[in-house]
């Protein structure tokens, strides 16, 4: 193989590929737009709440103690998340999971509007193995944020 | 017994040291004893990692609870099972349970290839070596398993995370990290033939079946982990996409890749840069999803800890691996010239080409999208998210596209593809194919993407269909023997290459299940006794709400009946059980009723004790189970293409000189159930047999043996002894057999208190499969017999009719195993 037909070759495969890259990158950053979601705590979003109106959202806070109310008969959920002092008022209907209680943590996947916050989602962080609660002093400190 | 721990791991970090380093030096000064003492020095290093197994699996058992680890993930009360397990439970024991397993695979790997290549030996030594040095170093300065409190000692641990005190997580972990372990082989063998510039195709032949093991067990552990999240969490689903399960399935992508593109490198020594970059790149993202999910890079909803020191650590190692790695590739450019071009897109190595952009692409997506929040964080300052929606949107057409290709890619000829032979070929498939869509069309299904899933799994298992037939026809009429002889002796002449369509017909299957998503009913409603929801065909009543302790646990049962169409379908008993000690998180018990249409898939999500009321998640998953089938599938072709030659003497011998022994092998397998049915382990005394009888089929709720009361071997087994009283109850009460079991199920809230599933509906075919199995077999060895005792048939027809497709099938034949 001459040296020419290898650099043509080299050419070749390397525009093949930069289009393909331009293509998918193209086709990446624009298919982004409707499923990016902006991941907020509480404090962040109550700075400024009206900038928030209708945007996707995850909304990472703590469950107010004493908050929780539930609608009889149904699946409907209202409660107040914090973070820093600031609250954020919630609605969601469905099932909630396991852990979600007074102080626990949750995410929060939805739309904020004048009346508070509804969610469509709610993940409340799950127990790993790999971080077990620390009970007793000394040992590592859990993670999360 | 912490500090001989400690010790252990020191001495194992020094003899890795030294064995990377002699091996260098022998390889360098070509000296045998050097080599040889590297290797010795190898194989003690897992002899001390399994002496520190060992010791902290023993302090589990005997519970020392100055050990903090031991602490932190077992406690008094634990089922011994889930000590043992406990020894995984935990980020720095699964590093040294990771270290312990590499060293046994490298000495294993070592040991097999010592004489075969011995030029390359040295250095693969060197390479596992510091690759294990740096996982002892980690553990030495970083997460020492064997840290121990210095002032006051815990009387008590706080026991492991009930949720994954299961059966599959139990077994998840280390199936995942035997194939994460096992794809350092690869690399090592790789990096081995860089170093020395042997670069012909004889490391590839070394690393095939330590790649194929390890993306069996890859595959196998991913499955577990979906079966584990299926059934355990109680959303209803079994991937969505977590930081943590995109970590296994990264070098899954990659690994599938290398195991395509291998084929073209051996039979047309193309692809030869890229094989080992797939490689590299293959065992970095091991370490990458190592790291990605236990440094807290990433944030997960598995929390786990964000530790910025260890996410040092590792980038120091990433960094040197990859420099490293591909300093060497393009050193050794000029050695890895590809010996051919690609004559045509209409051919083979082009079909595997384009399955490897396509599965490198798919690699680096979900690598974009799992890293997305991080990206944004560095460089727009602000944390933006994907959710599942994105990752599906993008891997939906990308999955059909690899299912379409699975269809092709046997088709075409190596080479290129003359028309004639495409029409010759595709002409079934496709057909079977497009039957299908218009079938799917004529239905009515709503569904446009579980409908073209339809469709491309029928024209891909035409695909394979088609080549199992012709093969076999090509080898009867060449051999003269029944069709059945001649497909097994097909598949044995060729292992890789049917192995791995029946593998593709796993992914066919797991793909169908994907395609039932499109169909999931999912419905929540809080429920009074008597009350009832409607979900699709079915109607689910709640009965009623029991709480029952037993003392581990208090156990909140919803008694609930489902119908369909009117008429009585299933008894469910979805369940809330709060253990001790972790009463801030109960464990939701998912009611799960399979078949093979759907899975009607209850949770109890909320309840009232006062008022009975409970909140019922009920999801119809159709399809699911056969994405379980599927992988077991997987596993069978994988099987298939790793048997040793002689396991198919009978069928390809001329003479059946192995006959007999084949034969006994058969049978042996096809009885040893009968024979381990009918074996009583443990002696219990029992009043009547029908307390016997009741003992072998209820399961000791112990938690951990899986056995039943009548064979759990703990001599004071609380759980048996429980059990064993109500059953001795129940008799006196003068229930029968059925109303025994039945209490039991009532009781426990679950079929899963029964050894065996109830012989009725999808659990039939529990009950079928063996006998399935061992008419089958039977069947085998009959045809068999009747081939070796017919006399020589007269010599097969001299001129084949098909006489291309045999010259190509001959021709793939000899060059492919």
């Amino acid at each position: 193989m001459s040296n020419k037909a290898a650099n043509g070759k080299a050419a070749k495969i390397a525009l093949t590929f930069v289009v393909l890259a331009a293509a998918f990158g193209v086709l990446l950053y624009s298919s982004l737009g409707e499923s990016l979601q902006y991941y907020k705590y509480v404090d962040e979003v109550m700075a400024e709440p009206a900038a928030w109106h209708g945007k996707n959202l995850q909304v990472h806070g703590t469950v107010v103690p004493n908050s929780i109310g539930k609608k009889d008969n149904t699946l409907e959920y209202r409660f107040d998340i914090q973070r820093n002092g600031k609250v954020l008022r919630a609605y969601y209907t469905g099932v909630v999971p396991d852990t979600f209680k007074a102080d626990s943590e949750v995410v929060l996947t939805g739309r904020l509007d004048d009346t508070g916050f509804h969610a469509t989602e709610m993940t409340a962080k799950c127990p790993s193995k790999y971080d077990a609660a620390p009970l007793t002093p000394g040992s590592r400190p859990s993670g999360g944020a | 017994m912490a500090s001989l721990g400690y010790y252990l791991l020191l001495a194992a970090f020094v003899v890795c040291a030294y064995a990377a380093a002699i091996s260098v030096a022998g390889a360098r000064r070509r000296s045998r004893a050097l080599i040889e003492s590297g290797i010795g020095a190898f194989y003690l290093l897992a002899a001390i990692m399994a002496v520190a197994s060992a010791v902290i699996v023993y302090s589990f058992v005997i519970g020392d609870y100055s050990i903090r680890y031991v602490q932190r993930y077992s406690d008094s009360v634990q089922p011994m099972f889930y000590k043992l397990t406990s020894y995984w439970g935990g980020l720095d024991g699964s590093i040294m349970f990771w270290v312990s397993l590499l060293s046994v695979f490298g000495s294993a790997a070592i040991y097999v290839n010592r004489e075969r290549h011995r030029e390359l030996i040295p250095y693969v030594v060197t390479v596992i070596s510091v690759v294990e040095m740096f996982f002892l170093f980690l553990m030495i300065v970083h997460n020492n398993p064997f840290q121990t409190y210095l002032t006051e000692r815990p009387t008590d641990g706080t026991g492991l995370n009930p949720l994954l005190q299961n059966f599959y997580m139990a077994i998840h972990p280390p199936t995942m990290y035997l194939g994460f372990v096992g794809l350092t082989i690869p690399y090592a063998f790789g990096m081995a033939a860089l170093i020395t510039g042997y670069l012909d195709d004889s490391w590839l032949r070394a690393v095939r079946r330590w790649t194929m093991i390890s993306w069996l067990f890859l595959s196998i552990g991913l499955g577990l982990g979906m079966i584990w999240a299926y059934e355990e969490l109680g959303w209803g689903g079994y991937w969505m996409w977590d930081p943590v399960e995109n970590a296994g399935l990264l070098p899954w992508f990659t690994a599938t890749a290398f195991l395509h593109s291998v084929m073209v490198q051996e039979r047309r020594g193309m692809l030869r840069v890229w094989n080992v970059c797939l490689v590299i790149t293959t065992f970095f993202l091991t370490i990458f999803g190592t790291f990605m999910t236990r440094s807290g890079v990433v944030q997960s909803v598995h929390a786990f800890g964000d530790d910025p020191e260890l996410a040092r650590l590792f980038t120091m190692f990433m960094v040197t691996t990859v420099v490293v790695s591909f300093g060497f590739v393009i050193y050794r450019l000029p050695l890895l010239r590809a010996r051919n071009e690609l004559d045509s897109w209409l051919s083979r190595e082009a079909a595997f080409l384009v399955n490897n952009w396509i599965l490198l692409f798919s690699a680096f997506f979900v690598l974009f999208a799992t890293m997305f929040p991080t990206l944004s964080e560095a460089v727009r300052g602000e944390r933006l998210t994907v959710g599942p929606p994105f990752f599906n949107q993008w891997m939906l057409p990308i999955g059909l596209t690899l299912l379409l290709l699975t269809g092709i890619g046997p088709l075409l000829a190596w080479r290129k593809s003359t028309v004639e032979n495409l029409r010759d070929s595709f002409l079934i498939p496709v057909t079977l194919g497009v039957v299908t869509a218009v079938a799917v069309a004529a239905l009515g299904v709503r569904v446009w993407t579980s409908g073209i899933c339809f469709a491309l799994s029928a024209f891909v298992v035409g695909t394979i269909g088609q080549e199992f037939w012709r093969g076999a026809r090509v080898r009867q009429r060449a051999t003269g023997t029944d069709v059945f002889t001649a497909l097994v002796g097909l598949v044995a002449r060729n292992k890789r290459r049917y192995g791995g369509y029946v593998v593709h017909l796993g992914m066919v299957l797991i793909f169908f299940g994907f395609a039932g998503e499109g169909f999931k009913q999912k419905e929540e409603a809080q429920l009074k006794p008597g009350q009832q929801v409607k979900v699709g065909s079915f109607v689910v009543r709640h009965d009623a709400l029991s709480i029952t302790d037993d003392g581990q646990k208090q156990m909140i049962t919803a008694h609930v009946t489902v119908l369909r169409d009117g008429k009585p379908f299933a008894e469910m008993y979805p369940a809330k059980w709060i253990f001790r000690k972790h009463e801030e998180s109960p464990t939701t018990e998912v009611a799960i009723n399979r078949g093979f249409a759907q899975d009607v898939y209850l949770v109890l999500a909320t309840f009232d004790a006062a008022t009975q009321t409970a909140s019922i998640a009920v999801d119809i998953n159709p399809l699911v189970n056969w994405v379980w089938m599927g992988f077991g599938l997987l596993a069978l072709g994988i099987g298939i293409a790793l048997l040793p030659d002689a396991v198919f003497s009978f069928a390809t011998a001329p003479l059946p000189a192995n006959a007999a022994t084949t034969a006994l092998i058969f049978l042996a397998v096809v009885l040893s159930q009968g024979v381990a049915l009918a074996q009583d382990t443990i002696p219990a005394i029992f009043r009547s047999p029908l307390e016997r009888q009741v003992a072998g089929e209820i399961m000791c709720n112990c938690g951990g043996c899986r056995l039943s009361v009548s064979d759990c071997g703990m001599m004071n087994c609380h759980g048996k002894s429980g059990q064993m009283g109500k059953i001795q109850q129940y008799i006196a009460e003068g229930k029968d057999h059925d109303a025994i079991l039945a209490t039991f199920v009532r009781e426990h809230g679950g079929y899963d208190v029964l050894m065996q599933p109830p012989n009725r509906g999808f659990n039939r075919v529990a009950w079928l499969l063996p006998y399935v199995v061992a008419v089958i077999a039977l069947l085998g060895v009959a045809f068999t017999a009747r081939r070796w005792s017919r006399h020589e048939t007269a010599a097969p027809d001299a001129a084949p009719i098909d006489r291309e497709l045999d010259a190509r099938l001959e021709d793939e034949l000899r060059n492919l195993d």
